[in-house]
């Protein structure tokens, strides 16, 4: 295998893991985030959250998974990024911390307004991070301010652009229209119907700030025009399209799973045309295309790619399979029990 | 302040917060899988409710741990950019290998664990139990193994200016990897049976009729005496290896400011970083030197020596005692070794009690298995600033400076508030997870959860 092939793999593994993390991880915060909205008393809460419950906490590794790989694989991007949104990093690591926590906490207590107060924690960390991801990912390619020792001064305040926001309004209606989905297959009866009435929404909402969106880039990412891959490139944003149109279809037939099919179509879409636009880049630099990050000049050398796709070949599968598992135990509806939270 | 010094704070006020709560997850599963599976075996409902009951304080704590460990994946990136881009070559893959192997294991099956009692024959869920308890003690692996790296570094070497790997297994097996994970996770056990025996205690004060604590005592005393005895011998194996590898280390963990032939152990004292004098020194004449060489008469290098040792070993030209910070290292790892010697002593007289039938109903010695509930964790936390501040002032030692690890774009005031933000979060953690670790014993005392213990029969 050659160097640049691995390298080319490891931007293809590392797209594949913030794809298995929005994929896992983001049903558990479009549920959270629906908590506050789908769930008209305590039982019907009680399902929504548990409807996540005994998983969530697995989903999550996914997260640590992502971090973890682009430090081994490309430190230099993991040093610049996370150092250059620094204070939006904390943010959404506080977030992260009060929705780890939120649900355990919540169950503990029988008290009225000690759960109502964990609610509301657990639907504005899920908005919260649904919202920060997509900020985060359409900074990126737009492009920051990396000088030429790759190091960005950039404040907080320069990630608030519009391009951002709308990029964080796909991410945050993306996630509320795939814990729809989610809730649409865990759950039965009036709470379903809800939720396949808020899913279809949300795809609709999706659709219309994605093409916002690809309305937009040319102003704000001009790159995104000629992508390395040709047309092929530009068509892969039509996969999420495609994935919505199907959850809205979905949502009006009676399967309980096809909604959340499509739904992960369209995060595959999302994911996948993130990367297509930034290939070769990783990090581009507003300041001089040179100080880019590249997946060339950010990468780890050869042998830590190797060790790390070895890794990865034989840990993954194992990781399916825990996965299947657990989710087979619990089965496709939820049944609350003395143990639930 | 500087920027550099806050970036220190924050990096070691969240790390000690977080080293609060996975000892527990480690040490009390290990406990859990020795109560159930004395269950699956001896089908004796009283380890079922130990273990019942006990997972739930597991559970609470599990949380706070999985809560407080994230930022210290990203805290790499964001507070310490220029260590990350210079070693993550090498740094990076221990974390993303126990992601993959370890923490995703002990996640899933935790959930299994916590939530699969009315689903799982009891076999099945005994074997939830141990993946939980395994993939915890795994993360313990990688995460040993990342930092003994920092400690030792190996499998590397230095290309234009940056260390790239260039060997996997060295770099997993270097020098002090086999030392301080062995000592670790004893350190993590030894808190999980002294948890138990202190929580068992409580019950016991209250009512020494408790049938299900005596036995959950009974569990932990016996794991806590074979723990604690071997865990002072691995920390001599600890620090013997220190003395091979981080000299300036050994000499702050004893404030030895000069060479020495016949060095004395510093039982106590209040070391003077200025005058590099100990004042109110109380010393066992040739104690360290036996310690450390074997030999009453073997040479121990001071301070003063290991600085100019390490500054021609890897060519490091700056190097300063004050940039040894002696008193904190002195301080820390004493009273960590203390702790030790105190905690096995007190196994001791309770195998001796338990043995003369005396345990259960002594109550000024239940009281002191209570209150000694916490004192593990202290010690693993003084062992832990040990490790860390002693390794200063480098964070690969030899290989790289503190100084030049710090993120250059992370402002004094982006600092304050993030670190402002972590306390006042950590501490409602801490209270929460406090109060809800008493509101849980209260409750079993007023008999609240003797229901529903028993797990769907195969």
């Amino acid at each position: 295998m050659s160097f640049q092939f691995l390298q080319v793999l490891w931007f293809i593994l590392i797209a594949v893991i913030i794809l298995g993390w929005s994929t896992m991880d983001g049903f558990d915060y479009g549920v959270g985030g629906l908590l506050a909205f789908i769930a008209k008393d305590d039982r019907e809460k009680k399902i929504v959250i548990n409807s996540i419950g005994p998983i969530w906490d697995g989903n999550q590794v996914w997260l640590i998974l992502g971090g973890g790989a682009i430090f081994a694989a490309f430190p230099q991007v993991y040093a610049s990024v996370f150092s250059g949104f620094y204070l939006a990093m904390m943010l959404v690591v506080w977030l992260i911390i009060f929705r780890a926590v939120s649900f355990e906490f919540r169950s503990r207590v029988e008290d009225e307004s000690w759960k109502k107060r964990w609610e509301i924690v657990i639907t504005i960390t899920g908005l919260g991070i649904g919202l920060l991801l997509g900020v985060a990912l359409a900074n990126v390619l737009r492009g920051i301010p990396l000088n030429k020792e790759h190091v960005d001064f950039e404040s907080l305040f320069g990630l608030l652009n519009i391009f951002a926001i709308v990029g964080g309004l796909i991410s945050l209606s993306m996630f509320l229209m795939h814990g729809s989905a989610y809730l649409v297959m865990k759950t039965e009866g009036e709470l379903q119907k809800r939720a396949r009435n808020y899913g279809t929404k949300f795809a609709y909402a999706y659709i219309i700030v994605t093409l916002i969106f690809l309305l937009i880039s040319p102003i704000f990412a001009p790159r995104l025009l000629n992508n390395d891959l040709g047309i092929l490139g530009d068509l892969v944003p039509a996969i999420m399209l495609i994935g919505a149109i199907g959850v809205i279809l979905a949502m009006k037939s009676n399967s309980d799973t096809k909604p959340f099919m499509f739904s992960v179509l369209s995060i595959v879409g999302t994911i996948a045309s993130v990367a297509v636009g930034l290939f070769p880049d990783i990090v581009p630099s507003t300041i001089k295309s040179s100080y880019s990050l590249t997946l060339f000049n950010s990468s780890s050398n050869e042998l830590t790619l190797e060790v790390m796709l070895i890794a990865t070949l034989i840990g993954l599968p194992l990781v399916i399979l825990y996965s299947i598992y657990a989710y087979k135990k619990f089965g496709l509806k939820v049944k609350l029990d003395e143990d639930s939270y | 302040m500087d920027a550099l010094i806050l970036a220190r704070i924050q990096f070691g006020l969240t790390a000690f917060f977080h080293f609060l709560y996975p000892p527990l997850t480690i040490g009390l599963g290990a406990l859990l899988v020795i109560t159930e599976g004395i269950y699956v075996y001896s089908k004796n409902e009283d380890y079922l409710k130990i273990t019942r009951f006990f997972v739930k304080l597991f559970a609470i704590n599990f949380v706070v741990g999985v809560a407080t460990g994230i930022v210290l994946e990203f805290q790499f990136g964001t507070n310490w950019a220029q260590y990350s881009a210079f070693v993550g070559t090498i740094f990076g893959s221990p974390l993303a290998i126990e992601g993959l192997f370890a923490f995703f294991m002990e996640s899933i099956f935790v959930g299994v664990m916590l939530f699969g009692w009315n689903r799982l024959s009891p076999k099945a869920h005994w074997v939830s139990t141990i993946l939980t308890a395994f993939g915890s003690a795994l993360s313990g692996v990688w995460i040993i193994v990342a930092n003994s790296w920092m400690q030792t570094p190996a499998g590397y070497k230095i290309v234009n200016g940056k260390p790239i790997m260039i060997n996997f297994l060295h770099v997993v097996f270097n020098p002090y990897f086999p030392a301080e994970f062995t000592h670790t996770i004893m350190g993590a056990w030894e808190y999980g049976a002294f948890f138990m025996a202190g929580v068992a205690s409580w019950f016991l004060i209250k009512n020494n009729k408790d049938m299900v604590m005596r036995k959950a005592l009974k569990v932990a005393i016996i794991a806590g005496i074979f723990i604690s005895v071997v865990q002072i011998i691995l920390g001599d194996v600890s620090a013997k290896e220190v003395v091979k590898y981080q000299p300036t280390k050994l000499a702050m963990m004893e404030a030895q400011w000069h060479t020495q032939k016949d060095a004395p152990e510093v039982l106590f004292t209040i070391p003077d970083e200025a005058q590099q004098k100990n004042y109110f020194a109380i010393k066992v004449p040739y104690l360290l030197s036996m310690l450390a060489t074997g030999n009453p008469y073997g040479k121990v290098m001071g301070l003063d020596s290991a600085i100019k040792y390490i500054a021609h070993k890897d060519h490091i030209t700056n190097l300063k005692p004050s940039m040894f910070p002696v008193d904190a290292v002195y301080t820390t790892f004493h009273i960590m070794m203390y702790i030790g010697f105190y905690l096995a002593g007190i196994m001791l007289i309770a195998i001796i009690l338990y043995w003369k039938k005396r345990l259960y109903d002594n109550k000024f010695f239940l009281k002191v298995l209570w209150y000694s509930t916490f004192l593990p964790l202290l010690a693993l936390e003084m062992g832990w600033c040990t490790t860390e501040i002693g390794r200063q002032p480098f964070t690969v030692y030899g290989l790289l400076e503190t100084q030049n690890s710090v993120s250059k774009n992370v402002t004094v005031p982006d600092l304050i508030i993030s670190i402002t933000m972590f306390i006042t979060i950590y501490l409602i953690l801490l209270s929460f997870a406090l109060f809800l670790f008493k509101k849980e014993l209260k409750g079993r005392l007023e008999g609240k959860d003797e229901v529903n213990t028993k797990p769907k029969e195969a």
